[in-house]
C-alpha cells in the first residue's frame, strides 16, 4: 500500500481546463474521478421565459456544437406542436448538422487529440519528427491546413442557417431559411472542395475506397497500400497509434448510446444504414448486442453530484437542477449529473454511432480488442466517409424540389416535448416542458454528460473514470495516457450543462 | 518587440474562439504571426504543461513577466453568495485570477457579451457579471473607476458571439499602439457605431413596412418577429457571418446579443407592441413621427415589392 499516491492532472485543449483526479498503486491508476467545477445554470435559466427562447439561449451553451443544442431544441418543439417537418427542412437541417461536424471531427483530431503526438513522452520514438512537423499547434502544417479547410465548410452553415456560430434558424415546422438554387450551388461547390481536401490530406484516398476496410486486417493492409495512406493525416494516425499502444488503453464502459443521427426526410434517395428512421441509427450497444432505444429508461443520479436531491434517479421531464454545494467533503464531487440508460452509464459519441449501425470495421476491432482510445479516435475522423456523400445528395435534392421548407404552428400553450440528436460528440437531448405559454422545465442531457458522469448510487463509475481505472503509466512525470484517453471522448467541458462546465477536481 | 497576450476563459461557451478561428484574412495563425503576438496562453491552443501554465500566471500576477494584453471570454461567475466557487480555478474562484490579472494588464479586452456585460447568467443564480459593466450599469466586477495600466477602461467587445473580424481589428489597433476610439459602453465606434439592421438586405421591407407576421414569409422582421436589427449596434449585415451571409438576410430575427441586456427576459421571436407599432422604436426616433412615416410609407409601397419573388 506504500506505493499507493493521489494526484491531480490537469488537461488543456478541452473546451475549459480539465483537472483528472487519480489514485495510483505503483504505476497503475487503481480509481479516477471526474468532476466538473464550474456551474453555469442554464437550465433554471430557462424557468419561465417564452416558449420559443430555448432556441436562442441553449446553443449559447457551446460554443462548437451550438448548432447541434439548436437542432435538439427545434425538434422538441417539434414534438410540442405536433407540427410535420417538411422534407426540404429536414435536408437543410441535416446539411447543417453534417457541417459543424465536419468541422468539429477534423479541428479535434488535429487541433486537440493528435497534439499530443508532439508530447515529450515520445522524444525517442520514431514517429516524434514527424509529430512535430504536422502537430506543433498554429504551426504544425496539418494544423495550419484543419484551420483553413474547417472554416470554410462552415461558410453552408451562414449560406443556410445566417451564421456559425450560435444561429436560430431552425424552428418548430422546419428553417425560416429558404436558400435559392444559386445558394444551393455554392454550398454543393463549398463541400467539393472540402470533399477533395479531406480526401487527400486527412485520409488519403477516396471515402468510396475507404468504405471498403472492413476489418482491421483490412486497416493494416490498407495502410501499407499506397504512399497516400501512409502519409496522410488518417496514416499517421495509425502508425503513431500502433507506436503507442492506443489499442490498449481507455476501455470504458462497454456500453454505448446512440440516438440516431439525421431524420431521414419521407422522400429521399439517401439509403439509411439502419431501420430506425435516421440515417445513422438509434441504439443501445451491450455485451455485443444492439437494443432500440427508449427515452423512458434515461434517467439521471445526483447521489455524487453538488445538486440537493437524495440521491434518486429521476427522468429528465422530472428532472431538478438545485444546485447544494457542500464542497469537497462528502461524497459529491461533481457539478455534471450521472446520466443511466436503464441503470447502466454509457459512452456515447462516433464509436456509440459506429456500433449502433454496426459497421463491419469497428465491429471487428470490438470483437478483437475491445473498445479504446484507438477506435474511439479513429471512428471520429473517418465518420465524415459517411456523411459527405450523403450531404452532397440532399443539396441535390433540395436543388431538384419547388417545396416548402416551414409548415407553420399553432400557438404554444401547453405540452412536453423532447429533442433527441446526435451531436458531434454522441447523443444530446432536450427535455420541456410548457405551461401557460411558458417554459415550467428544461433539462439538457449533452454528450459530455454520459462521458463525464461521476459515479451513481449504485457505485458504477462513468465512462472516463471507468477508461482510466486500471491504465499502466510509462512515466508518471509525463502521463501522455491520460491525455490520450480523456481526449478520444472528445470532452466538451463548456457543453456539460447542468450547466456544469467541466473542470476537473475532487 | 512581440506582445504578451494572455486568453483566459470564465464563465463562457468558447464560441468567441470559435468565432475567432472563422477569420479569413488574415486567419488566425497569420494574425498572430503578422502582429508577433506571443500567446502566453489560451485554453484550447496551449501546449504549455499544467506546471508551466501555473508558472506563467504566477510570474504575471507578481509583475515578472509583461502582460501586455488581456483577453478575456466569459462572464466572471460571482456565485453562490458572492464567492464565486460556482467556477473555481485550482480550488480558488476563478474573478481571483481575473482580479489578479486585471491588476498587471496593460490593456484589458472583453471578448463577448458575457465578458462586457454579463450575458446569459447576469440575472441567474450564479451571478455572472461583466468586467467593467452589469448590464447597463458602470461597475461590474473591476469597479467604475477601474483603468488598466494603460490608463483605459476594459475595451468591450459584446456579441454573442463577437465577430471575428472585430476580435481581430481590436487587437491589431492595440498592437499598434493605437487603441480604438470608444463610444457608449466602452465599446469600439469603429464597429459598434453602425446598426445591425445597415446592410441588411431586407431593408426594403423595413422602408414600405413589408411585414413578416409568421416565419418563413418574405417581409421585414421588425414589427412582428422580435427582429433587434433597427435597435442595436453591431457588424452582421456589414461584414457578414462566416464571409457569407447573416442571420437577418435568411430570416432569423436579430436577437440584440450586442446589447448590454441581452439575453432579455422577454420572450424572443416577438415583437412588443402598441396598436401593431413596436414598443422599442429605432434609436433616437420619436413615436409620432414614427408611426407617421411607417403609416404613408405602407401607403406607397410597391406592389413590386408586395409581390417579390426572390427567396429573400
Amino acid at each position: 500500500m506504500s506505493s499507493r499516491k493521489k494526484v491531480i492532472v490537469p488537461l488543456n485543449r478541452v473546451e475549459g481546463d480539465l483537472k483528472i483526479h487519480l489514485e495510483y498503486d505503483g504505476d497503475t491508476i487503481y480509481d479516477a474521478f471526474s468532476a466538473g467545477t464550474m456551474y453555469r445554470g442554464f437550465e433554471n435559466i430557462m424557468k419561465d421565459r417564452g416558449p420559443l427562447d430555448g432556441l436562442v439561449i441553449t446553443p449559447r451553451i457551446c460554443g462548437i456544437c451550438s448548432n447541434s443544442h439548436l437542432a435538439a431544441a427545434a425538434k422538441a418543439l417539434d414534438m410540442i406542436t405536433q407540427c410535420m417537418v417538411p422534407d426540404n427542412a429536414t435536408r437543410v437541417r441535416n446539411i447543417t448538422l453534417i457541417a459543424e461536424q465536419l468541422q468539429n471531427d477534423v479541428r479535434q483530431h488535429s487541433l486537440l487529440f493528435m497534439v499530443d503526438s508532439t508530447s515529450p513522452a515520445y522524444v525517442s520514438s520514431s514517429f516524434y519528427d514527424e509529430a512535430l512537423a504536422r502537430y506543433t499547434p498554429l504551426k504544425g502544417r496539418s494544423v495550419v491546413e484543419a484551420i483553413e479547410n474547417t472554416k470554410k465548410i462552415l461558410e453552408i452553415l451562414s449560406i443556410l442557417g445566417g451564421q456559425w456560430p450560435h444561429s436560430s434558424f431552425m424552428v418548430p415546422g422546419g428553417v425560416v431559411s429558404v436558400p435559392g438554387a444559386n445558394d444551393i450551388v455554392q454550398c454543393k461547390y463549398i463541400l467539393r472542395q472540402f470533399r477533395m481536401w479531406y480526401e487527400k490530406q486527412v485520409l488519403g484516398c477516396s471515402c468510396d475506397l475507404w468504405r471498403q476496410v472492413r476489418s482491421r486486417q483490412d486497416l493494416e493492409a490498407w495502410l501499407e497500400a499506397s504512399p497516400a495512406h501512409y502519409q496522410s493525416d488518417l496514416g499517421f494516425f495509425l502508425r503513431f497509434g500502433r507506436e503507442a499502444g492506443l489499442s490498449r488503453i481507455g476501455k470504458g464502459t462497454e456500453n454505448f448510446i446512440s440516438y440516431g443521427f439525421l431524420d431521414m426526410p419521407r422522400n429521399t434517395r439517401v439509403q439509411s444504414l439502419g431501420s430506425t428512421g435516421y440515417y445513422m441509427p438509434a441504439g443501445f450497444v451491450s455485451k455485443g448486442s444492439v437494443r432500440q432505444v427508449n427515452q423512458h429508461e434515461i434517467m439521471e443520479d445526483t447521489s455524487h453530484s453538488w445538486f440537493s436531491g437524495h440521491g434518486e434517479e429521476l427522468h429528465p421531464y422530472d428532472g431538478m437542477t438545485i444546485p447544494y454545494a457542500t464542497g469537497s467533503e462528502g461524497h459529491r464531487y461533481s457539478w455534471g449529473k450521472a446520466p443511466r440508460y436503464d441503470g447502466q452509464p454509457a459512452e456515447t459519441g462516433p464509436l456509440a454511432q459506429m456500433l449502433a449501425a454496426q459497421n463491419p470495421l469497428f465491429m471487428d476491432l470490438l470483437n478483437q480488442d475491445g473498445p479504446s482510445a484507438f477506435s474511439r479516435q479513429l471512428a471520429r475522423i473517418v465518420r465524415p466517409t459517411l456523411t459527405i456523400p450523403v450531404m452532397d445528395q440532399w443539396l441535390e435534392e433540395i436543388a431538384q424540389t419547388d417545396e416548402p421548407f416551414f409548415t407553420p404552428y399553432g400557438e404554444i400553450r401547453n405540452g412536453q416535448g423532447h429533442g433527441m440528436v446526435e451531436a458531434p460528440r454522441g447523443s444530446l437531448g432536450h427535455w420541456v416542458i410548457i405551461e401557460d405559454g411558458r417554459i415550467k422545465r428544461y433539462q439538457v442531457i449533452s454528450p459530455t454528460t454520459w462521458n463525464a458522469s461521476p459515479r451513481d448510487s449504485n457505485g458504477q463509475l462513468g465512462p472516463w473514470e471507468r477508461a482510466l481505472a486500471g491504465t499502466k503509466i510509462r512515466d508518471l512525470k509525463i502521463p501522455v495516457e491520460v491525455d490520450h484517453i480523456v481526449r478520444s471522448f472528445d470532452p466538451c467541458l463548456v457543453c456539460t450543462v447542468h450547466c456544469a462546465d467541466l473542470r476537473w477536481e475532487v | 518587440m512581440s506582445l504578451n497576450l494572455f486568453w483566459l476563459q470564465c464563465g463562457g461557451c468558447g464560441g468567441d474562439t470559435w468565432s475567432l478561428f472563422n477569420a479569413s484574412s488574415p486567419n488566425v495563425v497569420d494574425f498572430l504571426e503578422a502582429q508577433d503576438i506571443n500567446l502566453l496562453w489560451h485554453p484550447s491552443l496551449s501546449v504549455q504543461s499544467p506546471e508551466e501554465h501555473q508558472d506563467i500566471i504566477q510570474r504575471l500576477s507578481e509583475g515578472k513577466e509583461r502582460l501586455d494584453i488581456l483577453c478575456v471570454e466569459g462572464s466572471v461567475i460571482r456565485g453562490p453568495g458572492g464567492t464565486g466557487m460556482y467556477d473555481d480555478f485550482l480550488g480558488t474562484p476563478k474573478k481571483d485570477l481575473v482580479y489578479a490579472l486585471a491588476a498587471q494588464a496593460r490593456y484589458i479586452v472583453a471578448v463577448g457579451t458575457c465578458a462586457s456585460f454579463g450575458g446569459i447568467g447576469a440575472d441567474g443564480e450564479i451571478e455572472a457579471t461583466g468586467l467593467q459593466y452589469h448590464k447597463y450599469d458602470i461597475g461590474g466586477f473591476l469597479g467604475e473607476d477601474f483603468v488598466s495600466a494603460i490608463g483605459m477602461p476594459v475595451i468591450n467587445i459584446p456579441g454573442c458571439p463577437c465577430h471575428c473580424d472585430v476580435i481581430i481589428g481590436t487587437l491589431s489597433a492595440i498592437c499598434r499602439g493605437t487603441p480604438p476610439e470608444l463610444g457608449d459602453y466602452n465599446m469600439p465606434l469603429e464597429w459598434y457605431g453602425v446598426m445591425v439592421h445597415q446592410g441588411c438586405t431586407r431593408n426594403e421591407y423595413h422602408e414600405y413596412r413589408v411585414e413578416e407576421k409568421r416565419m418563413g414569409e418574405k417581409g421585414c422582421l421588425f414589427f412582428y418577429l422580435g427582429c433587434h436589427g433597427p435597435l442595436v449596434h453591431g457588424v452582421c449585415n456589414k461584414l457578414l457571418w462566416n464571409g457569407r451571409s447573416s442571420k437577418t438576410r435568411v430570416g432569423v430575427p436579430c436577437f440584440g446579443c450586442t446589447r448590454p441586456d441581452f439575453p432579455q427576459l422577454y420572450p424572443f421571436f416577438e415583437t412588443r407592441n402598441i396598436e401593431g407599432i413596436p414598443l422599442e422604436l429605432p434609436e433616437g426616433m420619436d413615436r409620432a413621427h414614427y408611426m407617421a412615416y411607417k403609416g404613408m410609407a405602407a401607403a406607397a409601397a410597391p406592389a413590386r415589392l408586395k409581390k417579390r419573388k426572390t427567396r429573400i
